[in-house]
């Protein structure tokens, strides 16, 4: 067969009567980023939930490294290599970064935390990939959002990360924040892993991305390599799709 | 020269930034203005009679400061606290095997907040309205069974001395226990998996679940290990007084939760502290001993208590803002 990390194959879905995804099918090269667009409701995130195994498909298959897979839950997923990085719900904020870097999958010796241990690896983790922190003790709370999502980005890498799903990643950031968190996305490719890169900002994506696909009322209306098509493309695609005469 | 100050200052900004500098702040004070209205306040017997009354109390408050941080309530320990020595009491009276009444009236205090968990988390009601319709249940239960009047232990049962008794000078066991359930589970809390992820529960509770946290089993350990720990500190009450009377522990959630406060812990959940929840709950104490020996009348001891809790409020949030946000 051929290389695609993810191959998607002619996925349906309903909620009651709305079709969300009318057959689609969607594929992931191995050190690709994937940049997925649609307006609210095209789908996009439906298709991501089946991907990782939040919602089940209707119809359709799933091959992850060429092998069929079925997940039951998110966590199945990620024990197959696939991250997800959520807008809010990446980090609790009330915690240090070192506790919430290791949240869920804690270092212990015993029935002990290694505190100082992990303490460590997160600094030194997160200096390595150029992530610059005064302290693995600092509480998120006080980090900006360019900050917060890089540390997510960072975690997923660190836990072995072979597909990385970033959910609007952008979306709250400000210029100098998103240029930062996408120069680090453009790290996690130089490290060998794919990334689907979700959002409704073209310009934000167009950047870092290598193909990007569109999707509108549950049907992939295009799915381009960047060389081929302008941003200004794509927006008009979106936008008449959705209806809006360009 | 400047650089040291400037160092120095560091180093007192970061214990300023320890969790527990309101408790801490608050506890001094307090010590102070009462070693000053009576000198007897600083006798070691008032000290360690003060400290007994605060672990009763302090011990609810530990159980209840776990819950609070993975974002649930609970309200219905002052009824625990009754409920769990009056089957011990029932038990020994009714010549049952005193260890065995002890043993079935603990693992009830653990199943009462299983009971809690298990409704708050299935039905999704906030566990405030739980926690208050098991309040009154149990207080009714209570009330309805002993016909409104005290029970008395009939006999002596020497193992009871280890929860109640004294120690050494003014010091019960209680006190004893206290000290061990505190450090216990600070532990937990600060160093365990466990521990984390009641933080996390709390804090936020849709990534806990996204990071693959089962936040309702977090939870509902945190609704058995109150009630566990306010049935336990019911038993240290009754084994001092061996009498045990059906209104006993009424207004004690707010107590405890009080203590929390004070030491702390968030009302919303995500963050807290033993150690503040035990100075908490020995400021409380010290309220109580310190406005007797000087002389003020009883009744304003809740009036004082509300104060202080206001006041721990306000400088608590003012911490945080500087070490959680």
């Amino acid at each position: 067969m051929n290389n695609n990390l993810v191959e998607m194959k002619n996925i349906k879905k309903n909620f009651g009567k709305v079709q969300a995804l009318r057959g689609v099918d969607f594929n992931i090269g191995r050190r690709e980023i994937v940049g997925l667009l649609g307006d609210n409701g095209a789908g996009k995130s439906t298709l991501i939930k089946i991907l990782v195994g939040y919602e089940k498909a209707d119809e359709g298959e799933i091959y992850f490294e060429g092998k069929k897979v079925f997940f039951n839950s998110p966590k199945e997923a990620r024990e197959m290599g696939i991250e997800t990085v959520y807008q809010d719900l990446a980090l609790v904020n009330l915690l240090p970064i070192w506790r919430n870097f290791f949240l869920g999958r804690e270092l212990v010796k015993g029935a002990f935390l290694s505190i100082d241990e992990m303490k460590k690896i997160t600094y030194e983790y997160l200096k390595e990939i150029g992530i610059f922190i005064r302290s693995p003790e600092e509480t998120v709370f006080f980090l900006s959002g360019g900050e917060r999502q890089a540390i997510a980005i960072a975690r997923a890498m660190y836990f072995g990360a072979k597909l990385l799903i970033l959910d609007e990643p952008t979306a709250a950031l400000s210029v100098g924040e998103t240029k930062k968190v996408l120069e680090h996305v453009m790290r996690v490719k130089e490290k060998g892993v794919s990334v689907i890169f979700i959002t409704h900002n073209i310009y934000h994506v167009y950047e870092v991305a290598d193909r990007l696909v569109i999707l509108e009322k549950g049907v992939k209306v295009g799915d381009f390599k960047k060389e081929d098509v302008t941003p200004q493309e794509i927006m008009g695609m979106i936008a008449r799709a959705a209806g809006v005469i360009v | 020269m400047e650089v040291k100050s400037i160092g120095s200052f560091k180093e007192l900004s970061k214990i300023f930034k320890i969790k527990e500098m309101g408790a801490i702040i608050g506890f001094v004070v307090i010590f102070i203005v009462f070693s000053i209205l009576s000198p007897e306040f600083i006798s070691w017997g008032n000290l360690l009679s003060t400290f007994t009354m605060a672990a009763e109390l302090g011990i609810v408050a530990i159980g209840i400061t776990m819950l609070m941080i993975s974002g649930e309530f609970d309200l219905s320990v002052g009824s625990t606290f009754a409920v769990v020595p009056m089957v011990l009491a029932l038990s020994i009276n009714n010549k049952i095997n005193p260890f065995l009444g002890f043993i079935f009236g603990i693992f009830l205090g653990a199943f009462i907040g299983y009971l809690n968990g298990i409704v708050t988390l299935k039905t999704e009601i906030p566990s405030f309205i739980t926690t208050l319709g098991s309040m009154m249940f149990l207080r009714g239960i209570l009330l309805a069974i002993t016909g409104g009047f005290p029970i008395m232990l009939q006999e002596d049962i020497p193992f009871l001395k280890y929860f109640g008794g004294v120690c050494i000078g003014g010091l019960r066991y209680s006190g004893i226990w206290f000290i061990i359930l505190a450090i216990i589970f600070a532990f937990i809390l600060e160093r365990t998996k466990f521990g984390n992820w009641t933080f996390a529960t709390g804090g936020n509770l849709l990534a806990s679940k996204a990071l693959g946290i089962n936040t309702n089993k977090v939870k509902l350990m945190n609704f058995i290990i109150c009630s566990f720990m306010a049935g336990l500190a019911g038993i240290t009450t009754f084994a001092r007084f061996k009498i045990i009377d059906p209104t006993l522990g009424q207004g004690m959630e707010l107590e405890a939760i009080a203590s929390a406060v004070i030491g702390g812990t968030f009302l919303s959940g995500g963050y807290g502290s033993i150690i503040g929840t035990f100075l908490g709950a020995f400021m409380i104490g010290m309220v109580r001993s310190g406005l007797v020996l000087a002389g003020a009348p009883a009744y304003w001891y809740r009036a004082f208590i509300g104060i202080v809790l206001i006041i721990a409020a306000i400088i608590n949030t003012k911490i945080r803002k500087k070490t959680a946000g």
